[in-house]
């Protein structure tokens, strides 16, 4: 029990921000969508030109520019806030949008970048309405594969992702469970400064890698 | 490789091979029931047990809307020994930095990975009596059949379940089941959570379930001394972390409020868990 916790803790960490990703073809299906969405990301961090930390700026542009264009980060952030992305003004909320894509950036990219030798399944779509939900696996290193269902939505550019799970495990809930637990102490601009803070503790080893 | 464990004489030799006698044989009894049956189909390929659940998960994600309501102020979890939680929360991350990480540190400089792994293997292997018995708790006995086969297969060609030779070989993916999820199953609520000190999360339901568990671990059976449990049960998490060495790290590094993220992780996790029981 205790393993599977901690592997999908760590898988959590290490996928969330594959969901990054997606080229946009506007009859295409979620699967059509997502899958050079996310070899476009692992081909950007396997480009031998692109690797080490000199061209960590460089990589990690193209990765965001690969990334939004199939992964909802507005979306992400109405989501993730909840009922105060209505308080806010529109300035604040692409203020958040901002915070929040590039702490996912920080975050995750840099795991990324240390397990780019990862395969992906594709094994299963199911669409509902507006909503999709497609099921891969991921294999690496020879362990057990495991399962990483992306959550997308159909909106003006098509199929995008805004969300992703693993064992159960919700990496929006996640956050948002984060966020809601620190506004109701510290309000919104509480949100904002540990944000700021977040982000700003990434430049120090995120340049290390 | 494998002459590093010889030393396993903390388990006296009568019992153990009173136990494990017992054990096959009933393993044999029952493999006949189901498990024949069922190791065949996981054979097929490597899409096992969790390959094939795929089409009730995916319904459930869509079915999900949690986010698309207004209703996202609506508090899903109970946690009224929030401070107190939080208190032991920063005890086990006192302890994660200053004893588990450097153990852990020497631990995997002294045995290499695939060694490590083995005694994964092993600790696993060895706690299968409780799995079973809860897969025939939750009337589960496909699973209850891999556990057996699992068990069978592994303490033979795996040599003492060192290796994992039944997923390898045969494509039969582990199962998890305990006593936890037992509960769950026949629908005891997860009442409060707990961020317990050592242990780490985990609710009222699932802490009742670690010490019932703990006392039908075979271990017990063998050396009733709660230093010896205690020995074995810090082997197994230094093992653990010594595999996954940067799960802990990583929550802290991308979380805003670690607490609050493992406790989400934690919660929704082992509801899963206990939903597959409805499959």
């Amino acid at each position: 029990m205790k393993t599977s916790i901690r592997r999908s803790l760590l898988l959590l960490f290490l996928f969330s921000f594959l969901c990054a990703g997606g080229a946009v073809a506007t009859a295409a299906g979620p699967t059509e969508v997502l899958r050079p969405t996310l070899q476009g990301m692992i081909d950007v961090i396997r480009d031998p030109g692109l690797a080490g930390t000199e061209n960590k700026e460089e990589r990690r542009r193209k990765i965001m520019e690969i990334a939004s264009r199939g992964f909802d980060f507005t979306e992400m952030s109405k989501r993730v806030l909840g009922r105060t992305w209505q308080k806010i003004s529109q300035e604040e909320r692409e203020q958040f949008v901002r915070l929040f894509t590039k702490l996912l950036e920080n975050a995750y990219v840099g795991k990324l970048e240390e397990y780019s030798g990862q395969e992906i399944i594709y094994k299963d779509e199911r669409i509902k309405g507006k909503k999709a939900a497609v099921l891969t696996f991921v294999k690496h290193n020879g362990a057990a594969p495991l399962p990483v269902s992306y959550v997308m939505l159909k909106n003006g550019k098509g199929w995008q992702v805004y969300d992703l799970n693993i064992e159960g495990v919700s990496f929006l809930r996640n956050y948002r469970d984060q966020f809601k637990s620190i506004l109701r102490k510290k309000k919104y601009a509480g949100l904002v400064k540990v944000l700021e803070e977040k982000n700003a503790s990434f430049t120090g080893d995120g340049a290390a890698q | 490789m494998l002459n590093k464990y010889n030393n396993c004489e903390f388990i006296a030799m009568d019992p153990v091979k009173r136990y494990f006698s017992c054990f096959i044989l009933l393993v044999v009894l029952l493999t006949a029931s189901g498990c024949a049956e069922k190791s065949s189909t996981a054979a097929i390929g490597e899409s096992s047990s969790t390959m094939e659940q795929s089409d009730d998960e995916l319904d459930m994600l869509l079915d999900d809307d949690f986010l698309d309501d207004e209703l996202l102020d609506e508090i899903d979890y109970y946690d009224p020994l929030e401070p107190i939680n939080r208190v032991f929360f920063e005890f086990n991350d006192k302890l994660y930095y200053w004893v588990l990480s450097p153990l852990n540190t020497v631990y995997s400089a002294v045995l290499p990975q695939d060694v490590r792994f083995s005694v994964g293997h092993f600790i696993n292997n060895f706690a299968a009596p409780i799995r079973l018995i809860n897969t025939l708790l939750q009337l589960k006995f496909n699973d209850a059949g891999a556990v057996m086969a699992r068990f069978a297969i592994n303490s033979t060609l795996g040599v003492y379940g060192f290796g994992d030779v039944a997923w390898r070989e045969f494509g039969i993916a582990p199962r998890e089941e305990d006593f936890g999820q037992t509960l769950g199953y026949w629908g005891v609520g997860e009442g409060i959570y707990l961020c317990l000190p050592v242990i780490g999360p985990s609710n009222l339901r699932d802490a009742v379930g670690f010490v019932t568990d703990a006392y039908s671990h075979p271990m017990v059976f063998f050396v009733d001394d709660f230093l010896v449990s205690a020995g074995y049960y810090s082997l197994d998490r230094v093992n653990l972390l010594s595999l996954n060495p940067d799960i802990y790290e990583d929550l802290k590094k991308y979380s805003l409020d670690p607490y609050v993220s493992m406790r989400q992780v934690y919660l929704d996790y082992r509801r899963k868990k206990i939903d597959d029981n409805d499959e």
